[in-house]
């Protein structure tokens, strides 16, 4: 994208000049210069009129024109540039012409390639309601929301059933645990392998035992002349009985939740497929009296029947089965369309039947409902001959019959079908990655690094990525050791080594000392390094002469920044829930961190933790309000889009001249909850928790045209909450073709095994269910939640060199993007 | 198409920076620059761009009524369009024909064209199928809209009797306007079921009642319960008729036909026993009338369609494949005529042979081919059990083809009905928004919050 390039350079010569923000004047004044504006949307350059924006005052477009001031335009676009009358928006380009079109044309249409949902968020962005969207479009783009929202919502209940257990309320929590685990997951372990295997030869033993009860040759009878159990099979049955008696008890003193597994469908067929044993052996001993044996075997009789439900027991250990049920509870509606066309069917045809055949002689049709019969075996095309016409007249019903009836069978079977089809997929898909997830698991926990392609880690399941992305001379990042990742708050130790480690406990210290103030001294902690390392910074500066214009201000523009960042409450309140909540609600803000490397010259310089951390800090921060959001799910509605303004941050350290001038840039962010997400559904929301990362470089500064822009991402794999020390995954890809070594590792195992456990989802109700790992992670979260704002005003601190930091879900890098959608569309 | 031509075209296709020479005008679209021969402009000189070749640069007024902005320094015409669709039509100045991009959504192209005053026959085959599909749908919801619209639409008829019609119409016809008019469609829905209930009893020999002449005859409760639903569905039809706005079209209405089928039998068979017993006609031929119109009464079970989409998404589907149907039916006939034949030569050697005559052994035949099988008629030969299975099988092959389409025409309509509904909703919506009554979409649950979300968000930029 040579125009991208072209035009952060351009900004940032131009932005860095005036070391101030323009005054108010300056920009009435260049608006009113200009009939035309400029807008850069994620690289991609557009013209258009003032007019044509104010059509939609509302709008974020139309808001552009109203505001005068450098924040109120820094809340509205993500960066701008006065004499080239240019603003620019960090957003999906792609979408972006479709939403111009409709401020041209007042006709919302959507691009065919989009996704649904992600021109939802797009549309969310822009401020424009869903609800212009022409029909044209509407149908489509409404379907594909629906169905891509049942689909999360789906696949985050599943999630949830799974791992929505909590042991920690009472005694033997451990053991508990391991019961359930073994009960109730037959893929955990071979033992519980092998228990499952023997309930199934139970339920098929006690079935067979069932069937045979009822052979004469097999029965005796009893004192009355009545036939009773074969005594052999009624042992089998007994033992069969106590198997499932003590596999429901067991399951039932294990289960975390009681309630829940009172209700489950699975466990209330367990029940009914014990209970009439025991009811038939209270009824037969409380009743020995003769007069009312009778009565009390009719009841018995009932019960009996009610043993084959334990057939159904099966269902537990057949995803089939439960894909059947599931799918005959979602298509009750085309169940019924199926019945009534057939009842319709019947009734017609059995009612002409009657009146074709009623004047022959020895005629079984004798009534209507007499009839209701042949025409069933007919139109169901059983048949069995029992029953059939013979007059002409009949007989051309019949075939009439026979042929509609295979008609109105096979029309609502398909879309039954359809469903049944779906879901079984997505039940297998599941199944699979959910095989994957504990493999991965297993490696980490032997503490083998798991090396992959970075492609195929992203489609394994869309979760919250963090990326760091540093400079190819570093070694990868295959040093880093379990050790590195202990739970020591050394932090002197921490400086001096690597910043991966170094940030790991950085991370990791505040949860600690969470008994005092953790988050002022975490706060502070940054802060000091930030300034630390702001002057080691500088001092490369100052000589860098092509930048001479720039450098006597920097000092004044970190105060600027400061103020203006402490100044407006951009992040609302600075602890607690409300606070989260602003920050969840935040569109997609973000979190930039630049690491400017000097590479070998500075190789443990603490810009370069700094720069780790910052970007740790923020992969962090958002995901942790996430987390919260959910906590705090009520009354969201209307925080709503307050606080989409924010500003943007960005933060850049100037280069050094002697370092043949490459950039390195890492931007790493991840979106909170798009607001309307949450507010509507899960699913939806789950959705967003996307983070990329950019890299941006250049080769000279000076010649802007050859600036490279790339991104890279990755997504974080889960960690299991068992561990203690982690090894971290490392992801590396290269790319020769710009001349550049990207590794893109996930940086923080320890933040990933708390947030982005397996999908966004899981993640949302993980805080409707709260389990111990949430709760850690909580806390965690507000800690850095605060050193998130200091981040931000540290970031505000040089908003001069203008790259941007700012990114949002949709950037993401090609081939994630792809692998992404195919795995959601699907 | 000429590589030499596509060459000079992407010549053309330039970037900022380039000064124009004579004969040549540069237009900026939407922020992309494009540099165009005058000449090949004026191929089609009806389009806006001839039209700006053509006038002159000093003529102001003229360009301003032609482009949205004009750059006398850089000689630059601006548009304030959307480039990536102007790409597409410029194809026309040099290919003369245009494709729609994909992903660009053909009415909204459409609309591009107008703008560019280019003709739609320009556009060629392959995307017009695209662009007609995608405006039958677009009918299809305004139809429904429109529907919706007049449900939604305000009294305004003065005269009393006009809304006395109107507040009964919407009463019978429109379940959903208000909970009166769902009670009685729940009503008349229980009627029709109680009143086939009673038709299918009434036939079971148990529950008759001999008469005066030894004759069987309907249990005298069971005729009253019969009688009360009769006039259930007489007052009902009545009241739409006389509410209905358009007397013709609902004498035309295939509903409102079914609903008179339903009711008339019975009127005729009351009249017909007039008549026998003051011995106007003769008896005999009155009860076969009366037995003959009894078959009648089954259309009242076609009165269930008015209260469920599935079934008019059948008989939809249904007329819609018609032509499959046909299909359906030609093969099973095929199918009945050469089996039944082969059936019978073969069954002929056999002395207790069930296949008498060859259209005896029609029936034979049906019963196989859709695999009901009573088995009151079986081959019994060798040769004629292997017909049979050839015949069984041809069977199950021909009613699979044709259903086939009839199926897919179904589940495509039925589908689309969910999405159709959704969509003229918010076509509905759309409107009353854009017609600025948002007071009234305030109520509406789903779209406040975006509402609050907008407002905020000026409070927002305001403070």
């Amino acid at each position: 994208m040579p125009q991208g390039g072209h035009f952060y350079l351009n900004k940032a010569g131009s932005r860095s000049t005036s070391s101030l923000p323009p005054e108010p004047v300056d920009i009435i004044r260049s608006k009113s210069c200009f009939r035309r504006v400029r807008l850069n949307v994620g690289g991609l350059p557009h013209e258009v009129l003032w007019r044509t924006l104010d059509r939609l005052p509302r709008t974020r477009l139309g808001k552009l024109r109203d505001c005068n001031s450098h924040e109120s335009l820094m809340e509205v676009c993500d960066d701008y540039n006065l004499e080239e009358n240019e603003y620019f928006f960090d957003r999906h380009p792609g979408a972006f012409t479709s939403i111009l079109n409709f401020y041209r044309t007042g006709k919302l249409h959507m691009m065919e390639e989009m996704c649904a949902l992600s021109f939802s968020q797009e549309l969310d962005y822009w401020g424009i309601d869903e609800i212009y969207l022409e029909s044209c479009c509407q149908a489509r783009y409404h379907q594909k929301k629906e169905q891509m929202n049942e689909e999360l919502k789906r696949e985050a209940d599943n999630l949830k059933d799974r791992e929505g257990e909590e042991f920690d309320n009472t005694c033997c929590a451990e053991k508990r645990k391991k019961l359930w685990d073994l009960l109730e997951k037959p893929s955990s372990s071979v033992a519980a392998k092998i228990l499952a295997i023997i309930s199934i030869l139970f339920i098929v033993l006690s079935t067979i035992a069932l069937s045979l009860n009822t052979l004469p040759e097999l029965q005796d009878t009893d004192e009355f002349g009545q036939s009773t159990d074969n005594p052999q099979l009624a042992h089998v049955e007994a033992v069969c009985i106590a198997w499932f008696t003590m596999e429901y008890l067991l399951r039932f003193l294990s289960s975390p939740n009681k309630w829940k597994f009172f209700k489950g469908p699975l466990n209330v067929i367990d029940l009914l497929a014990i209970l009439p044993y025991y009811v038939t052996i209270f009824l037969t001993e409380s009743n020995k009296s003769v007069l009312q044996f009778q009565n009390v075997r009719r009841v018995v009789q009932i019960f009996r029947i009610m043993r084959i439900l334990r057939i159904l027991k099966l269902a537990r250990h057949s995803t089939g089965l439960q894909s059947l049920g599931f799918t005959l509870r979602r298509s009750y509606n085309e169940l019924g369309l199926l019945i009534l066309f057939l009842a319709m069917g019947i009734m017609i045809f059995s009612s002409l039947v009657f009146f074709a055949e009623k004047d022959e002689e020895d005629t079984k049709f004798k009534s209507i409902p007499a009839s209701f019969w042949w025409a069933t075996i007919t139109m169901t095309t059983v048949g069995y001959g029992d029953i059939y016409p013979k007059t002409l007249l009949g007989k051309i019903v019949g075939g009439l019959c026979c042929i509609a009836g295979v008609l109105v069978i096979a029309l609502p079977i398909p879309i039954i079908v359809n469903n049944f089809s779906e879901f079984y997929k997505e039940q297998k898909r599941q199944e699979k990655a959910l095989k994957r997830r504990e493999a991965l698991e297993r490696a980490k926990r032997n503490g083998s690094i798991v090396s992959m392609n970075l492609k195929e880690a992203f489609a394994r399941s869309a979760e919250l990525m963090d990326v760091v992305v540093e400079k190819s001379e570093r070694p990868h990042d295959n040093h880093l050791s379990p050790s590195r990742w202990k739970w020591t708050p050394k932090r002197a130790a921490s400086e001096t080594s690597s910043n991966r480690s170094f940030n790991a406990q950085e991370l990791r210290s505040p949860s600690k000392a969470r008994a005092t103030s953790p988050q002022r001294l975490n706060a502070q902690k940054l802060e000091e390094m930030y300034n630390q390392m702001a002057k080691t910074q500088s001092q490369p500066n100052l000589n860098a002469k092509d930048r001479g214009s720039r450098v006597g201000k920097q000092r004044d523009e970190i105060e600027l920044g400061t103020i203006q960042d402490h100044g407006p409450p951009v992040l609302g309140t600075r602890d607690g829930v409300g606070d989260m909540k602003s920050l969840s609600s935040i569109d997609s803000y973000i979190s930039c961190a630049t690491d400017f490397q000097e590479s070998t010259r500075f190789p443990h310089s603490p810009g370069i933790d700094l720069g780790v951390q910052e970007s740790n800090r923020f992969s962090y921060s958002p995901a942790t309000a996430l987390s919260q959001h959910v906590g705090t799910k009520t009354g969201h509605q209307t925080t709503g889009e307050r606080e989409p303004m924010l500003t943007p941050v960005s933060v850049t350290k100037p280069s050094c001249p002697e370092n043949s001038r490459k950039f390195f840039f890492s931007g790493n962010y991840s979106k909170g909850l798009i607001p309307k997400g949450s507010c509507r559904s899960e699913g939806e929301s789950g959705l967003s928790p996307l983070s990329d990362s950019s890299v941006m470089s250049d080769h000279s500064l000076l010649s802007p045209e050859v600036s490279v822009y790339t991104t890279a991402s990755s997504r974080t794999p889960p960690k299991s909450p068992e561990d203690t020390t982690l090894a971290p995954t490392v992801f590396t890809f290269h790319d020769s073709s710009i001349s550049k070594y990207i590794d893109a590792d996930t940086d923080d195992d320890e933040h990933l095994r708390d947030i982005s456990d397996t999908s966004p989802s899981e993640r949302l109700l993980a805080g409707g269910s709260p389990k111990r790992s949430v709760n850690k992670n909580y806390q965690r979260g507000t800690n850095h939640l605060e050193a998130a704002q200091k981040m931000l005003g540290q970031n505000c601190l040089f908003p001069l060199e203008g790259i941007r930091g700012i990114s949002h879900e949709n950037h993401i890098g090609p081939e994630m993007h792809g692998s992404y959608q195919s795995q959601l569309c699907s | 198409m000429d590589p030499g031509l596509r060459k000079t075209h992407t010549l053309y296709f330039q970037w900022l920076g380039d000064l124009c020479a004579e004969g040549e005008i540069a237009v900026n679209i939407g922020g992309v620059r494009v540099v165009l021969f005058g000449d090949v402009l004026k191929r089609y000189p009806e389009s806006r761009l001839a039209e700006l070749v053509n006038c002159s640069t000093q003529n102001s007024e003229l360009i301003s009524s032609l482009c949205d902005d004009f750059d006398p320094g850089r000689k630059e015409f601006y548009f304030d369009r959307d480039p990536d669709t102007f790409k597409c039509i410029i194809d026309v100045y040099y290919f003369d024909e245009i494709h729609i991009k994909r992903g660009i959504c053909p009415i909204c192209f459409i609309k591009e064209m107008e703008f560019w005053k280019i003709d739609q026959s320009v556009l060629d085959e392959c995307c017009k199928s695209y662009l007609s599909e995608k405006e039958e749908e677009l009918k299809e919801i305004a139809s429904k809209v429109k529907v919706i619209l007049e449900d939604l639409e305000v009294d305004q008829c003065i005269t009393r009797t006009q809304q006395c019609q109107r507040f009964l119409w919407k009463l019978m016809e429109k379940p959903g306007s208000s909970l009166p008019a769902r009670i009685i469609a729940i009503a008349s829905f229980l009627s029709i079921l109680v009143s086939a209930v009673v038709m299918c009893v009434g036939t079971i020999p148990e529950l008759q009642v001999t008469d005066a002449e030894g004759k069987l005859v309907e249990h005298p409760t069971l005729e009253a319960i019969e009688t009360a639903c009769m006039l259930w569905f007489t007052t009902e039809f009545l009241l739409r008729l006389a509410s209905s706005p358009n007397k013709l079209h609902f004498a035309l209405s295939i509903m409102n036909i079914i609903d008179f089928m339903a009711i008339m039998p019975f009127y005729v068979v009351l009249s017909l026993t007039y008549l026998g017993t003051t011995s106007m006609m003769e008896l005999t031929n009155v009860q076969q009338a009366v037995q003959a119109l009894r078959i009648m009464r089954i259309a009242r079970i076609f009165k269930l369609a008015r209260h469920s989409s599935g079934l008019q998404t059948l008989t939809y589907a249904l007329k819609r494949s018609l032509k499959e149907l046909g299909l359906l039916l030609m093969y099973m006939g095929v199918g009945i005529f050469v089996f039944s034949a082969l059936g019978y030569t073969m069954e002929q050697s056999h002395p207790e042979t069930l296949f008498r005559s060859i259209p005896q052994s029609f029936w034979w035949a049906i019963i196989t081919m859709t695999t009901v099988g009573y088995g009151d008629i079986y081959p019994k030969t060798t040769l004629g059990k292997c017909n049979a299975a050839v015949s069984f099988l041809c069977g199950v092959i021909a009613i699979a083809l044709p259903i086939h389409p009839i199926i897919n025409n179904f589940v495509i309509f039925y589908n689309k009905q969910k999405v159709l509904e959704t969509a003229a909703k918010h076509e509905v919506e759309l409107m009353e928004l854009k017609s600025g009554r948002e007071a009234r979409r305030k109520s509406h649950k789903n779209k406040c919050f975006h509402h609050v979300l907008l407002h905020s968000c000026k409070k927002c930029a305001c403070s």
